[in-house]
């Protein structure tokens, strides 16, 4: 079973981060990571593996995040009832819009996403409803464990770790089934993919409403840990574009890339912020900039593809590198 | 009642020639070289800072100003192709992506630690005052950049179009191992391309200085109207471009006059989704 | 997969989240962390506001005889700690809550800072305070305006800037004494943007001055750094107002004077509401073509030698820049967290928290024109207060109400760019 060698040791070291590196700044960056690790996760299964490309999946992390402080805000429920109401919201939008948008190619759909994304927040910013500006909070002083309000950041890692492991087992499941087969195909050219008689649209809109889910959970758990959501934090296409980079600097359509890229970008961020940030000179954002146009410059692939292409021998031949990484784990 | 109607529409068009000049860069490299530039509004940006500097240091308008912005953008565009454009163009859309958004955070912090966060001004009347025509309002700084927008557009249409460096580059859009066959280097032709496109929005952002404010992270909000432009225009094409900027100036102008404000750009995302849907290539793309 | 690598890079970013190492505590220096916007569309704010506590930081922490009785200036240190330095740490909040927390909790975690201040922007005010109510650390804001930070039933915030009701009751008085002496009032329009600030101070506006009787004529909302205002000039111009209130941040400000001038309108009272309106970039930008617009403001710099003055002086010394409004009450409420915890002896959190809640200040103890510092059970200065200001020739602005502390008489009606 050497197979799940690795995998093993992999996920003990997880268990044993924030055990090891245990000052409450470092594990909530751990938290963090993870938080950003499942949601770009979410986004690499229609982002990474079936090559359409989304800047606008925070929406659906948007879905998570305000389902959960309109539960406890409107309702007075635990935030924990925003998950499964945030799934069915998020996966009945990507229903409605995948269908359209689904079809348009490359850029088009790219820019048609980050329109739906930015007419999503610009709708609830001037809803009161949903806390127009001001945003929605969730419980200050919490009423019972289900309220998710810690003050250690260990609960949240734990439970975010867990999640990281359902959304990889439920990816790892879809690309060994026939939808996975199906996604391959259609990256590599939809065009073939369709001829040979892959229900293209069918799985695309699939792979688009399972993301969708997927993401919106991270958003709930973002907005429970940090309290708070306003159309900036939980709407804002930053999130966007940065779970975007991290699966794209980790290597996009790898199982373990996205987890990688939030590896690296989150604690870079950070930690820059902690050293420059103060300063005020802006070199924070230069640096992390210059850090990204550099591994961009020189693995456009991602991280994961460069050390993968070293590992590997030879396997079948695929397309050319334009597609990313064609193998899955 | 309708002659104040009359005013928003013509604001509407003169903002929206605005939208046009600064996204005609924009399409020509997404067009040609399929490259998403999401640096494209830092270097509008930075066309604005260069036309401050020109006024700072030597008291000079825009005629000195946006030439000089030109030169600058331009050469900035080559050293960007050769230093970070040209390789992430092998790589998947989402290199792009990667590489120049990181590019925009470099760009635009790297302004903001030379000149500071404050907000910077051209003096109001530096092109001229406010003209009264027909009764309309009309700021002469935007009807500078209105014109230049006009011209611009049409002198991107012409090279490309009627010229011979023009049918190279767009033979190296089309096929670039083709094109290489027929002795036409793409490397040269995109990093021209790219000059282009980079000097074209450098004169956008030294114009727009004439009337806007000036700010590091003024990129930010540009770059999203540029992008909406483009895409409605359809990728590539410049006429495309202005019709779109065009159009999405008056829907502006008339919806916050109309409905109000605060929903004004839903109204703009909701028409450019809807219009997205039912013609995927823009107004005026390839199918 | 190549598992053993995603290891060696997993473990690669471990060493360097092991390397964000803390500092330690130091007993003889009293470390206090300040979240602030440093990156970012509201960065010139964060950056004016450093520039204030360090000059509160020269006066605490340096002999300053010539600012008299101002509290902490005589003594080089904090006498009650046996002349202790304060030191502090200044953080990113990049315009983000989640960042502003996560420094916040940076802070006090690892730098061991014994108070917080911050964070401008009222959402980012909210996720930093609850994660220093969590830890049971004092945080004192100087400068967020929205109403919920008060009604959290937090013990251990504190605020002492005024909050909307507030001002909008200045607002109503100054209109009501403006009316008086002849100026029309009847009609007024409110310019507000979308954001928590724009929406929440024009709502209190709003219902405070239906109370009163004043006629909110004409809503005009907007979204937030717009490339264009155009049309709601236009509507302004349209409906002709008695008097516009700007509820704006810098860059809507600047470019609402320069259309308003474009466009040839000039409303007969422009009243601003800080922000915008105050930052210096805005007088630089747009001082000359907006003369005679009013503003509110606690601030003001005084006859030449008084503390007030020189405290200024040492702030353009500092910044290159004139005193604006929200840095002087930033730094105001950085004093106030001085003077209390010399007043509490002590960095245990649980004292200066116990001294914050006794605090009295008089106005003469006071950079700011409050009637006093004195703070009620939900953590609100209920002395705080202010005065209208003017722009009067386009570069500076003077008191001009009330009249008890007006520098100049109030000149109307709006000047603009003659």
């Amino acid at each position: 079973m050497r197979r799940w060698l690795w995998p093993s040791i992999l996920l003990a070291l997880l268990i044993a981060y924030p055990l090891l590196l245990s000052t409450p700044f470092q594990q909530r960056l751990g938290a963090l990571v993870l938080l950003y690790a499942i949601t770009a996760s979410a986004w690499n299964i229609v982002g990474g593996y079936a090559g359409q490309v989304s800047v606008g999946h925070v929406v659906f992390f948007g879905c998570g995040a305000y389902a959960a402080m309109g539960a406890y805000t409107h309702f007075g429920l635990s935030p924990l009832v925003g998950i499964p109401a945030g799934i069915v919201l998020a996966v009945a939008i990507a229903a409605l819009i995948g269908v359209p948008t689904l079809r348009l190619s490359g850029h088009y759909f790219s820019m048609a996403t980050i329109a739906v994304a930015e007419l999503v927040r610009l709708i609830v910013t001037n809803t009161p409803y949903l806390g127009a500006a001001v945003g929605l909070s969730g419980p200050t002083v919490p009423r019972n464990v289900f309220d998710l309000s810690f003050i250690s950041a260990l609960p949240y890692y734990y439970i975010f770790l867990a999640v990281l492991a359902i959304t990889l087992a439920i990816t790892w499941w879809m690309t060994n089934s026939r939808m996975g087969f199906y996604l391959r195909a259609i990256r590599d050219s939809e065009r073939a993919a369709r001829s040979l008689g892959a229900p293209a649209s069918r799985t695309k809109l699939y792979a688009f409403m399972l993301s969708a889910g997927l993401t919106s959970v991270p958003g709930a758990l973002y907005a429970v840990m940090f309290g708070f959501v306003d159309p900036e934090s939980g709407l804002g296409i930053l999130i966007s574009v940065k779970i975007l980079i991290m699966a794209a600097l980790g290597g996009a359509g790898l199982l373990f890339g996205p987890l990688v890229g939030a590896a690296i970008l989150v604690p870079l961020e950070e930690i820059s912020n902690n050293w420059l940030g103060g300063s005020g000179a802006g070199l924070t954002f230069v640096l992390y900039g210059a850090i990204i146009v550099l591994i961009a410059r020189f693995q456009p692939g991602g991280i994961l593809t460069l050390v993968n292409r070293r590992w590997e021998r030879r396997r079948e031949p695929t397309t050319a590198p334009q597609q990313g990484a064609a193998h899955a784990p | 009642m309708s002659f104040v109607l009359v005013q928003v529409i013509a604001g509407g068009l003169l903002l929206g020639a605005v939208y046009a000049l600064f996204s005609s860069g924009l399409t020509l490299v997404w067009g040609m070289m399929n490259i998403v530039n999401f640096a494209h509004g830092d270097f509008v940006m930075l066309g604005m800072y260069v036309a401050f500097m020109v006024f700072t240091l030597f008291g000079a308008g825009p005629l000195v100003g946006a030439p000089l912005a030109t030169i600058i953008l331009a050469t900035l565009g080559v050293v960007v192709y050769f230093g970070l454009i040209r390789s992430i163009m092998k790589g998947p859309m989402l290199a792009q992506i990667l590489g120049t958004f990181g590019l925009a955070l470099l760009l635009r912090y790297s302004v903001f630690w030379w000149f500071g966060a404050n907000f910077l001004s051209l003096p109001q009347n530096i092109v001229g005052g406010t003209y009264a025509v027909l009764g309309l309002r009309i700021e002469a700084s935007r009807l500078l950049a209105g014109v230049v927008a006009l011209l611009v557009t049409l002198g991107l249409h012409l090279l490309l179009t009627r010229t011979s460096l023009g049918s190279k580059m767009l033979a190296v859009a089309e096929d670039a191992t083709a094109a290489q066959l027929m002795g036409i280097r793409p490397d040269t032709m995109q990093a021209i391309a790219w000059a282009i496109a980079a000097g074209a929005t450098g004169l956008a952002g030294a114009l727009i200085a004439t009337f806007f404010y000036i700010v590091p992270t003024v990129g930010e909000t540009l770059g999203i109207v540029a992008f909406v432009t483009v895409s409605l225009g359809g990728f590539g094409s410049v006429p495309g471009a202005l019709v779109a900027g065009l159009l999405i100036g008056v829907i502006e102008s008339l919806s916050a006059y109309l409905i109000g404000a605060v929903y004004k750009d839903i109204v703009v995302y909701a028409l450019f989704l809807s219009f997205l849907w039912f013609r995927p290539q823009g107004l005026m793309g390839k199918s | 997969m190549a598992f053993k690598h995603v290891l060696k890079l997993l473990a690669a970013a471990v060493v360097m989240v092991a390397c964000a190492g803390g500092a330690s505590a130091d007993d003889k220096v009293v470390k206090i962390g300040a979240v602030f916007p440093m990156t970012g569309g509201a960065a010139s704010a964060g950056i004016h506001a450093k520039f204030a506590l360090e000059v509160a930081l020269d006066i605490v922490n340096n002999a300053h005889p010539e600012l008299g009785d101002f509290p902490l200036a005589k003594n080089a240190g904090l006498a009650g700690l046996g002349g202790a330095k304060v030191e502090v740490s200044f953080a990113d909040n990049q315009g983000s809550p989640a960042t502003g927390q996560n420094q916040a909790l940076r802070l006090i975690t690892e730098e061991k800072v014994v108070a917080l201040t911050g964070a401008y922007q009222s959402g980012i005010t909210l996720t930093t305070s609850a994660i220093a109510e969590k830890y049971g650390i004092p945080y004192l804001n100087g400068e967020s305006v929205a109403a919920n930070l008060t009604e959290r039933g937090f013990k251990w915030f504190f605020r002492v800037t005024p909050i909307a009701s507030d001002f909008a009751k200045i607002y109503s008085e100054f209109l009501a004494d403006m009316k008086a002496t002849g100026a029309k009032t009847d009609s007024i329009a409110l310019v507000h943007d979308n954001t928590e600030y724009g929406t929440s101070v024009a709502g209190t506006i709003t219902q405070a001055f239906k109370d009163k009787g004043l006629n909110v004529a004409l809503d005009v909302s907007y979204a937030v750094n717009a490339t264009d205002v155009q049309s709601q000039v236009l509507q302004l111009k349209e409906k002709k107002p008695d008097v516009v209130i700007m509820i704006s941040y810098t860059s809507d400000a600047i470019l609402y004077a320069k259309t308003m001038e474009a466009l040839d309108y000039k409303p007969p009272m422009l009243l601003a509401d800080d922000a915008g309106y105050s930052d210096p970039s805005f007088i630089k930008a747009v001082g000359k073509s907006s003369q005679g617009v009013f503003n509110r403001s606690s601030w003001s710099v005084g006859a030449p030698g008084s503390t007030t003055a020189i405290i200024a002086d040492l702030y353009k010394k500092k910044s290159g820049d004139e005193m604006d409004d929200t840095a002087a009450r930033q730094m105001q409420g950085f004093f106030v967290l001085c003077e209390a915890i010399d007043r509490a002896g002590s960095t245990d959190p649980a004292k200066i928290q116990a001294a914050l809640q006794k605090t009295d200040l008089k106005p003469n103890q006071l950079m700011m024109g409050y009637k006093g510092v004195k703070f009620d059970d939900k953590g609100q200065n209920v002395l705080a207060s202010g005065v209208i200001i003017q722009l009067q020739d386009g570069e500076n602005y003077v008191a001009v109400w009330p009249k008890a502390n007006a520098e100049k008489a109030p000149v109307m009606p709006y000047k603009g760019w003659y």
